[in-house]
């Protein structure tokens, strides 16, 4: 039979997968077809529903309001760190470079590696 | 045929709700119309989350200031054709807070009403009845839309 393959665990055969994908197709054009047609378009009524306000007039609440306190009680500490955390990758290697240098010779200093 | 089909399968119909500076007195009416006494959602009844799914705006409450352009807004948003249900004396007229410094309602100075529902709150079986009453100018609204 053509377009037809035995695999052991079941079959493929064109003309199945062919009425399989119509009628799946007509059951999704006919969920579509529920769909609302009445509206206009480049109005109001394709524009995301957010309770009655535009984008510009959301209350924006962050995240880092919950451990506001928590930022302020630490903030000499945070005013110091906050700069170091550039985004620059360069900065991020040779912090690595230089952390890992140190923790070497720590290392090498505590087995008695130099002795 | 598949439009003819679809459209025979579509006899629900989906409310959303508003309220504009309501005492929440007509909204817990609205939720005792959904609850297992009344369940307005055998008859296809339903709310939904977003006037964007809507046929009908249920709008309580007088009208407040800050509530004016959302009011606006969310009408706009609701696609045609639509039918706008006030429910309880306040969205009708003011009722209590009628003359406040803070309103610009009733609804009917905002956006166009097409039903009325009064009582201060409406009793559920009122509710239902506009509901149905809105289903019925819907209905002929959707033939007009067709003819057109």
């Amino acid at each position: 039979m053509i377009g037809h393959i035995e695999t052991g665990v079941g079959f493929w055969n064109a003309i199945v997968w062919c009425v399989s994908f119509i009628v799946v197709a007509l059951a999704v054009y006919a969920i579509r077809a529920l769909g609302r047609t009445h509206y206009r378009k480049g109005t109001e009524q394709v524009k995301p529903y957010l309770s009655g306000t535009t984008e510009y007039d959301r209350v924006r609440v962050p995240g880092e309001n919950v451990y506001w306190g928590f930022a302020q009680a630490l903030k000499n500490y945070y005013n110091k760190i906050t700069p170091v955390h550039a985004g620059r990758l360069n900065d991020y290697i040779t912090w690595l470079v230089l952390m890992l240098a140190v923790f070497l010779v720590i290392i090498t200093l505590l087995s008695g590696g130099l002795g | 045929m598949i439009k003819k089909l679809a459209k025979a399968l579509n006899p629900a119909i989906w409310v959303f709700h508003v309220n504009t500076g309501s005492c929440n007195g007509c909204d817990i009416e609205i939720i005792a119309a959904l609850t297992p006494r009344y369940d307005v959602e055998r008859f296809g009844i339903r709310l939904v989350g977003t006037p964007r799914h809507a046929d009908v705006l249920l709008v309580t409450g007088p009208v407040t200031k800050q509530m004016e352009p959302k009011l606006k807004r969310i009408y706009a948003q609701t696609p045609d054709p639509k039918v706008v249900l006030v429910i309880g004396n306040c969205g009708a007229t003011g009722g209590v807070f009628y003359e406040s410094y803070n309103l610009v309602g009733p609804v009917d100075q905002i956006v166009p009403v097409d039903v009325y529902v009064p009582g201060c709150p409406p009793r559920p079986e009122a509710i239902i009845d506009g509901v149905v009453k809105a289903w019925l100018k819907l209905e002929k609204l959707s033939e007009e839309s067709e003819k057109k």
